[in-house]
């Protein structure tokens, strides 16, 4: 799991809004870092990453609520949550098999069959989940979020 | 869960008194689901306090430059307790999953042996179910499900243990005495 960047803004001296401004900034940057990564079936470490980034980024949104303009706040929170239960759906079902290929091992190769019927269901579920998480990227691309959430940081400087 | 709201919050402030103000908070909603979450049938305030678990871990490590070492520390421990508390909503997840998985396959099991039945049959021949296409799978799903359960309670005996160890070590008076801002260094340092 990648390591959560250093904020420039935290410190001793700064007011709540400047840290807001800089929080988002850098949190947003982490979650589109991880962008072209997540959609890889073959690295699933890609969409993780981007799932932490995005809770991250969804933690200063509330945390610093009241430094954002309201409905732009809103509205962009909105997606970022929607956009973090696209990611969760795309990455439960990697935990889940991990921890049914870990009992699968201990039982007879008779027992285990049932449990990898239930593996390819999952697999299913998960191609699936990909084609919605990788719809809800375009929709944040063509609704310009990044961008928005930027634009967001400079309302919180400004006052 | 919907977090609590914090009264007070003043943008143009320092971000010190308004972190303290959000911190603690979080904490009163983290110890709020106790005793509750001691009782392993509550599912719904195990899953809550995993949420309140994580929200104020966050604030934590993001408040570190402010608070230093002992919010690094207590950030560390209430990261420890939502990983905890996070495998046993795994397994609360894992079951119904399970049980809904074997409905499933009851379910087309029986409509296929019903279909192997006679034309105009007065009643179900009990050998036709030895054919039942899924018949192999149940055992396994079940065994899944043994370990699921038996996991569960265990990790949440585990739970119980060691937040009555941090309650004997008096870990909410730390996490209060965390939020002591960094004093900076002496003049001339």
């Amino acid at each position: 799991m990648a390591k959560a960047r250093d904020i420039p803004g935290i410190e001793p001296d700064a007011t709540f809004r400047e840290a807001a401004a800089s929080a988002i900034e850098v949190r947003a940057d982490e979650v589109f870092s991880f962008r072209d990564r997540a959609l890889d079936t073959s690295d699933i470490e890609g969409v993780h990453d981007m799932r932490v980034a995005t809770r991250r980024l969804r933690a200063v949104m509330e945390i610093f609520a009241v430094c954002f303009p309201k409905e732009q706040h809103r509205r962009a929170l909105k997606e970022v949550k929607e956009l973090a239960d696209t990611l969760g759906e795309r990455r439960d079902p990697d935990v889940m098999i991990d921890g049914l290929e870990a009992v699968a091992r201990s039982l007879s190769p008779a027992d285990r069959s049932g449990i990898r019927h239930l593996e390819r269901s999952l697999r299913d579920e998960q191609a699936e989940a990909n084609e919605r998480l990788a719809a809800m990227l375009d929709r944040i691309d063509r609704y310009r979020l990044r961008e928005r959430l930027v634009a967001l940081a400079a309302e919180a400087r400004l006052g | 869960m919907k977090a609590r709201k914090v009264k007070g919050l003043d943008p143009d402030g320092p971000l010190v008194a308004n972190m303290q103000r959000v911190i603690e908070v979080r904490i009163e909603e983290l110890f709020g689901f106790v005793p509750a979450a001691l009782d392993p049938v509550h599912v719904e305030e195990l899953h809550d306090m995993r949420i309140a678990a994580k929200r104020l871990r966050y604030l934590l490590e993001l408040s570190q430059p402010l608070f230093g070492q002992p919010a690094r520390k207590a950030a560390k421990v209430v990261k420890d307790l939502q990983d905890l508390l996070g495998e046993i909503h795994d397994c609360d997840e894992l079951m119904p999953l399970v049980d809904g998985h074997v409905a499933e396959m009851r379910t087309a099991d029986a409509a296929t042996v019903v279909a192997a039945a006679a034309p105009g049959a007065d009643d179900l021949d009990p050998a036709l179910v030895k054919d039942a296409p899924n018949r192999s799978r149940y055992r396994g799903l079940e065994l899944l499900m043994v370990h699921a359960r038996a996991r569960r309670d265990l990790l949440h005996a585990r739970f119980v243990t060691e937040w009555g160890e941090l309650e004997e070590r008096g870990f909410r008076e730390e996490l209060e005495a965390a939020l002591r801002p960094v004093e900076p260094p002496p003049e001339g340092e």
